[in-house]
């Protein structure tokens, strides 16, 4: 009898003493609602959490990118403890504060997409805005030939991914000495902005061959203004989004930048659960950029809920 | 102010107003002789038509907006309901397959929002600015939350005449701009009710006092606001051809800004809609100028602002040297 319940008393123990069986809450931080990109990166997160067995806490600010309520959602999130977070800061610079309170707290952070700029974080996941907007470009100019005019059409004058994405296009243009830049004017991102510098662009300029818009919504409005006059260029975006997608499938837009957010979200998620099972994981995964275009945009017509992550193996260089 | 000049406000506010307006063209007219000078592609009819297609659609968002700040209201939701009346309507339009279904829904839609407006202003008596601003939000969630991140793109040729297709080789938002324009200067100038918002801009006391019923007239323009909102969200899905939540943003402050620029005073009780359309169109110019000249994108915010103050310098000066 007594061996009986000793045994069954240590066997409780046994199964109950990891210290973190599965079951973990990892806190997932991201900039806003409103960006497809973004809820394809919470997606990817939730997917590689139901794989690997642990609970996901979303947080996002309410007003897109706020840097006050990101900060209140960390505050939060501490008294929260999950057992980790992954966090992706709406200002690199502005929220190290918030990062140095999580490892205050002891919170192992796994930093993703956007490089924060101090604190202690255990590793980073991202994809380089450089590489993908060079990348995007020279598979432009490629298809140009290596001749012809170009214009640029610019995002947010004064944002990070803008300063990486316009020092790609301008540097792919250095490679290609018989492509001429015949104008590099700002659309902020917006669909209707690129759309009017488009049309304003095509007065001055009668022939133009080439498009390299900032983000896929510019490069969708430069397509409408090219399609309402009756004129044809090759464009690239960036983003990867299903609207640029179905516009490859289409044959109206050359090619976009894969800024993989699922893949980001499934990686980031997966390397922050290996850490806490105590298994190693890389300080840094970059991803290599793929530019979609007609030959490999099929596996980016299946909705990303229904994707599956890839392995981190498959992936690491 | 005296009784016997409110009596008789249209012959006075005309005259002078007669010389703001004119001060009013005399910018955009410079702005336009200094860009025909400057680039050779502006003065051609391809450009010129762009620049009215461009402005049409700033104007119409504005032209409502006109009605409520003659009113000394405010309307800060007007992006907001651009966004949400563009992404309903994109969505019945994907759904029923109906082009006027969809306007339907986004004239409808802008004007819901708007009867809530005029409601928490008269009835809850709410400031315009905090009302509108607290709807702003309201609906932005909104929007957020149903569209979930996700793009609705993709419309109908027919619908797409709205703001792509061209009749008798000028764009249709063209057209609308000019009806618009009419309609408006008919009601503000012509009709009673018109003069009657005109009063409560002016002195809502005295206007309330001569039997003027403030309350409903203020209901009126703020859903006449949101209705053009709405209005002009059709032609922005028309010309961009998808919708998303965001859509809408970045077109509160400009639309402001249009009227201001136009000659309409944020205190109430005078201003034109034609002075908005001219508002418009010196901003747009602005922009069409800087892609022409291909002004670096560094330098672009700093043009901007130096001329809009030049605008409102000229306007300053009208109103200075009319009194």
């Amino acid at each position: 009898m007594k061996y009986l319940s000793v045994a069954s008393v240590l066997a409780v123990v046994a199964i109950a003493s990891p210290a973190f069986a599965d079951g973990e809450t990892i806190a997932v931080f991201t900039k806003n609602q409103t960006n497809p990109y973004f809820q394809n990166v919470r997606v990817g997160t939730e997917a590689a959490a139901k794989a690997l067995n642990v609970k996901v806490l979303q947080y996002i600010p309410t007003k897109p990118d706020s840097i006050p309520e990101q900060m209140s959602q960390v505050e939060d999130v501490i008294i929260k403890k999950p057992n980790a977070i992954v966090f992706v800061p709406v200002d690199y610079k502005a929220l190290v504060p918030g990062v140095e309170k999580m490892n205050a707290a002891n919170i192992p952070v796994v930093n993703f997409i956007d490089r924060i700029a101090g604190g202690q974080t255990v590793s980073f996941i991202g994809a380089d805005d450089y590489s993908i907007a060079i990348t995007s470009a020279r598979h432009l100019l490629k298809a140009m030939n290596g001749t012809g005019n170009v214009v640029i059409i610019e995002g947010v004058k004064g944002s990070l991914t803008n300063v990486d994405r316009m020092r790609g296009f301008n540097d792919a243009l250095k490679e290609f000495s018989n492509v001429k830049l015949l104008a590099s004017q700002p659309g902020n991102y917006q669909r209707l902005q690129a759309l009017q510098v488009m049309e304003n662009l095509m007065q001055s300029f009668p022939k133009i061959d080439g498009v390299l818009a900032a983000n896929d919504a510019m490069a969708v409005g430069a397509i409408e203004a090219l399609e309402g006059a009756n004129r044809k260029a090759h464009i690239i975006g960036i983003n990867g989004t299903k609207e640029a997608v179905d516009l490859i499938k289409a044959g109206k837009m050359l090619a976009s930048g894969d800024y993989n957010g699922f893949v980001q979200g499934c990686l980031a998620m997966t390397v922050a659960v290996r850490h806490l099972r105590g298994q190693p994981v890389p300080k840094e995964v970059l991803l290599k950029p793929v530019v979609v275009d007609k030959t490999n945009y099929q596996p980016y017509e299946t909705p990303v809920e229904q994707r599956a992550c890839p392995k981190l193996e498959d992936l690491t260089n | 102010m005296s009784a016997v000049t409110q009596a008789a406000p249209a012959r006075r506010g005309l005259s002078r107003e007669s010389v703001q307006f004119a001060w009013r063209v005399a910018a955009a007219l410079a702005v336009c002789i200094a860009l025909s000078l400057l680039s050779d592609a502006f003065l051609t009819t391809n450009n010129l038509l762009n620049v009215l297609r461009q402005t049409a659609l700033l104007f119409l968002m504005a032209s409502g907006l006109t009605l409520v700040i003659l009113t000394a209201g405010l309307d800060l939701s007007v992006g907001a309901n651009i966004g949400l009346s563009a992404c309903l309507a994109a969505i019945i339009i994907k759904s029923t397959g109906s082009p006027w279904l969809g306007v339907a829904t986004g004239v409808g839609c802008g004007a819901a929002v708007g009867l809530l407006n005029g409601v928490l202003v008269t009835a809850l008596r709410v400031p315009a600015f905090v009302a509108t601003y607290g709807m702003m939000w309201l609906i932005l969630g909104a929007t957020y939350f149903y569209m979930g991140g996700e793009t609705v793109h993709g419309f109908p040729p027919s619908f797409r005449q709205f703001g792509s297709g061209y009749f008798l080789g000028v764009p249709i938002p063209i057209y609308m701009m000019l009806l618009f324009l009419m309609l408006g200067t008919l009601f503000a100038q012509r009709t009673v009710w018109g003069q009657q918002i005109y009063a409560i801009g002016a002195n809502p006391v005295a206007a309330r006092l001569s039997g003027i019923p403030v309350e409903r007239r203020l209901v009126l323009v703020y859903v006449v606001s949101g209705a053009m909102a709405g209005l002009a969200s059709l032609i922005l899905l028309a010309r961009v051809n998808s919708a998303e939540a965001d859509i809408g943003e970045h077109f509160t402050l400009p639309a402001i800004a249009a009227v201001v620029i136009g000659g309409t005073s944020l205190f109430g009780g005078s201003g034109t809609i034609v002075g908005t359309l001219i508002g418009a169109l010196i901003l747009t110019l602005v922009v069409n100028g800087m892609n022409l000249l291909q002004i670096n994108a560094s330098w672009q915010p700093l043009v901007t602002g130096v001329i809009i103050l030049f605008a409102v310098w000229f306007d300053i000066r009208a109103r200075r040297s009319g009194n």
